[in-house]
């Protein structure tokens, strides 16, 4: 445990970093997710053809896969482009935060995609009549009874694409994200105490999700808040 | 024990049943004999239910004597099981196994607890679907027969484990009203072979033409046990000819 | 930028030589895992606290954690401790193929243990009680009555399982394993071509995906084949 002093302030910070690209992430998670549902629903062929596309490319394939082939496929292109600018350039390339957000969205939102959908078409359409019936517009009716009861279904799913989410963070190390892996890596090339250096890793990213997962039992508590049977 | 036991199949003394603070059966006290054909009836909410599973030990009465012919119920688990082999079952919804067909469906029981061989149970299992008037639906999965006839699946699958008694918990409420009387004329003949059964139902009709004795519960308790005369056509409490007129009207 | 299939052609056979290694490190772990999930079943079901409590903290940690620390701790931490170079499972924890394994497997085994108890828990309630009603004791009850119901519950969660599974194998490579991972990215470090090395081993891949989709989608038929609308 020794081994540790002076190295709680880097992992501090790395973990500073997985939060980050966790947040930034699951914002893109969440778009790609409702575009990918909406295209699904919707009428056009082509939409639905892009969006089945889409969902079973990146469920099919494996996580790192997809992270190298975005961040040096982007890198290949970005200093091909660039080298046309000023041939001197040598290597350009998207900063792994980036590239590695972007593709973890794109996969766990292929899954999010399917789990809107489902949450869309679950809405009992008994209450979307109800609200037109009485006059509420159809933006009106999407955002406050559309949405809400579409939420609820998708949050218990969506916990666990967060989950995901945050464990698939540890991919990004990979493509030299200096979050707590890179640490770790750091950490034994001084300390020679690798099973000290990523079981600290492991709990860390334990400690993330058991966050994530209180938070979404307290989320799901306060969706169904009106539907708890009073005694 | 006395020699009355030996013709009580069932006895109820002073039995109570909580679930939490909620008292299901208050103070219940009940014989049934062999060869005879007990009706309960009562409210929703009343425990007739709890009663009957009680009896199989689906439900563990919380204070109290059940004995089942001659076994009193505990928590040892041997004698449970060897109680449930001798007591039949048959529930509201059925509950026929959906992953085995019809004839496996009355042959898994002999073959696992009374270790019959294949062709002694499956032999049985097609006398009781006669019985029960389909044995053309023998190879049929549960999922491809009507509600009265999985009901009847039911009821012959409960008698091949040649039961005591025979309990019956509302059996005809989860069926449309024309497969009703299809289900309760196998009950009448199996009644009238002399079955001991007792019988959680709505059905009226059925309890005066083939009831012993026709018990009224409400709210946990038993208010009144009589003989169908008694009972329909002189009712001693208030509680019974509120209920009474409120199921016979239509 | 122009795409270069001849490198294309060249280089599929050299990644399908990595198939081999891709389908040992899936069914093996698969096997494996399901063996620990059926345990871990029975010892999360068993109504013992003593046997229930320890497989809820192993599952809580192996779905918490990353598979890739996962495998970094297997493979890089255990070396680090005496009692583990001392062992009789030495030989195996110190060869990658082994730490891989161990680490899929350890790694599935949660995740199936809880499929399958999902598809336990979907078994209808009357169904066991007419069982019980029966006579059949509660090993018999389980073996003829739960397991076949709750088996076919879980088989398109389980499908979904053996397909994240295929995907793991992936992060073999990370640990110096040649499967179909390992090559490419071997391939790729010395072409500079990630675009059609990578899109090549994706299509492999979701070949594969597509196959255990299929052969599932099968197995679901066969099983549902007595379960049709409700009577």
């Amino acid at each position: 445990m020794d081994a540790l002093t002076g190295w709680w302030d880097d992992f501090f910070w790395g973990s500073l970093v997985v939060v980050q690209v966790f947040v930034i992430a699951l914002i893109m998670t969440v778009l790609f997710g409702l575009i990918g549902a909406a295209a699904k629903l919707s009428k056009s062929r082509a939409a639905k053809s892009i969006a089945n596309g889409y969902t079973i490319v990146f469920r099919g394939t494996p996580e790192i896969l997809v992270l190298l082939l975005f961040y040096f496929g982007s890198a290949v292109t970005l200093t091909a482009i660039a080298q046309v600018f000023d041939p001197e350039i040598k290597f350009v390339d998207l900063p792994p935060f980036w590239a590695g957000s972007l593709a973890i969205a794109l996969i766990v939102g292929s899954y999010a995609t399917e789990t809107f959908r489902g949450a869309f078409l679950g809405v009992d359409p008994g209450q979307i009549e109800a609200a037109r019936a009485l006059g509420v517009s159809n933006l009106q009716t999407f955002i406050f009874v559309r949405i809400p009861a579409m939420w609820r279904l998708a949050l218990p799913p969506f916990g666990n694409h967060m989950l995901s989410l945050i464990k698939d963070t540890a991919l990004i190390a990979i493509i030299g994200l200096e979050e707590t892996l890179f640490v770790a890596e750091q950490a034994i090339g001084y300390t020679a105490k690798p099973f000290t250096m990523y079981i600290l890793v492991g709990v860390i990213y334990l400690g993330f999700s058991t966050i994530i997962t209180l938070s979404v039992m307290v989320l799901e508590k306060y969706a169904n808040r009106h539907l708890e049977i009073a005694r | 024990m006395s020699d009355s036991d030996q013709t009580n199949i069932i006895e109820l003394e002073n039995v109570d049943k909580f679930f939490g603070g909620f008292q299901a059966l208050k103070n219940i006290s009940l014989t049934v004999k062999k060869g005879e054909r007990v009706v309960v009836c009562g409210p929703s909410g009343s425990g007739k239910s709890t009663l009957i599973r009680c009896i199989n030990r689906l439900e563990e009465h919380s204070s109290g004597k059940i004995v089942v012919n001659g076994h009193e119920l505990t928590s040892a688990v041997k004698d449970i099981d060897a109680v449930r082999s001798e007591v039949g079952m048959v529930f509201q919804s059925f509950n026929l196994f959906p992953h085995l067909t019809v004839v496996k469906n009355l042959m898994l029981a002999p073959r696992l607890v009374r270790k019959s061989s294949k062709s002694e149970a499956h032999d049985m299992a097609m006398k009781y679907l006669e019985r029960v008037k389909i044995p053309e639906q023998a190879d049929k999965y549960p999922s491809q027969l009507s509600g009265g006839q999985q009901q009847r699946v039911a009821i012959a699958r409960a008698l091949c484990m040649n039961p005591l008694v025979m309990l019956f918990d509302e059996p005809t409420s989860a069926l449309d009203p024309e497969m009703i009387s299809e289900v309760l004329d196998v009950m009448v003949d199996l009644a009238e072979e002399g079955m001991t059964m007792i019988v959680v139902t709505h059905e009226m009709g059925f309890a005066r033409k083939v009831a012993d004795l026709v018990v009224f519960m409400d709210q946990g308790e038993i208010v009144e046990s009589n003989p169908p005369t008694t009972f329909f056509e002189a009712p001693a409490s208030e509680r019974t000819k509120l209920f009474l007129s409120q199921i016979l009207t239509h | 930028m122009s795409f270069d299939f001849a490198l294309i052609g060249d280089s599929i056979p050299k990644i399908l030589m990595g198939i081999g290694l891709t389908f040992q490190l899936l069914v093996l772990s698969a096997v494996l895992g399901l063996a620990l999930a059926i345990v871990l079943l029975l010892m999360r079901i068993s109504g013992r606290w003593y046997l229930a409590a320890p497989t809820m903290v192993y599952i809580y940690i192996f779905r918490g954690t990353p598979i890739l620390v996962q495998i970094f701790i297997i493979y890089y931490g255990l070396p680090q401790l005496e009692f583990v170079r001392d062992s009789i499972f030495w030989p195996i924890l110190r060869e990658a193929f082994g730490c891989a394994i161990l680490a899929l497997t350890l790694n599935t085994g949660a995740y199936v243990s809880e499929i399958l108890r999902g598809g336990v828990l979907g078994v209808d309630r009357g169904l066991k009680e007419a069982g019980a009603a029966l006579g059949l004791s509660a090993t018999h009850r389980f073996i003829y009555i739960t397991s076949p119901i709750a088996i076919r519950l879980a088989l398109p969660a389980y499908s979904n399982d053996v397909i994240s599974l295929m995907k793991s194998t992936a992060l073999a490579s990370t640990i110096t394993l040649l499967d179909m991972m390992g090559i490419a990215r071997t391939i790729v470090a010395e072409t500079y071509a990630p675009y059609e090395i990578f899109i090549s081993v994706m299509v492999i891949y979701l070949i594969i995906t597509w196959i255990i989709q299929r052969s599932f989608g099968w197995m679901e038929k066969r099983m549902s084949r007595h379960v049709r609308s409700e009577a």
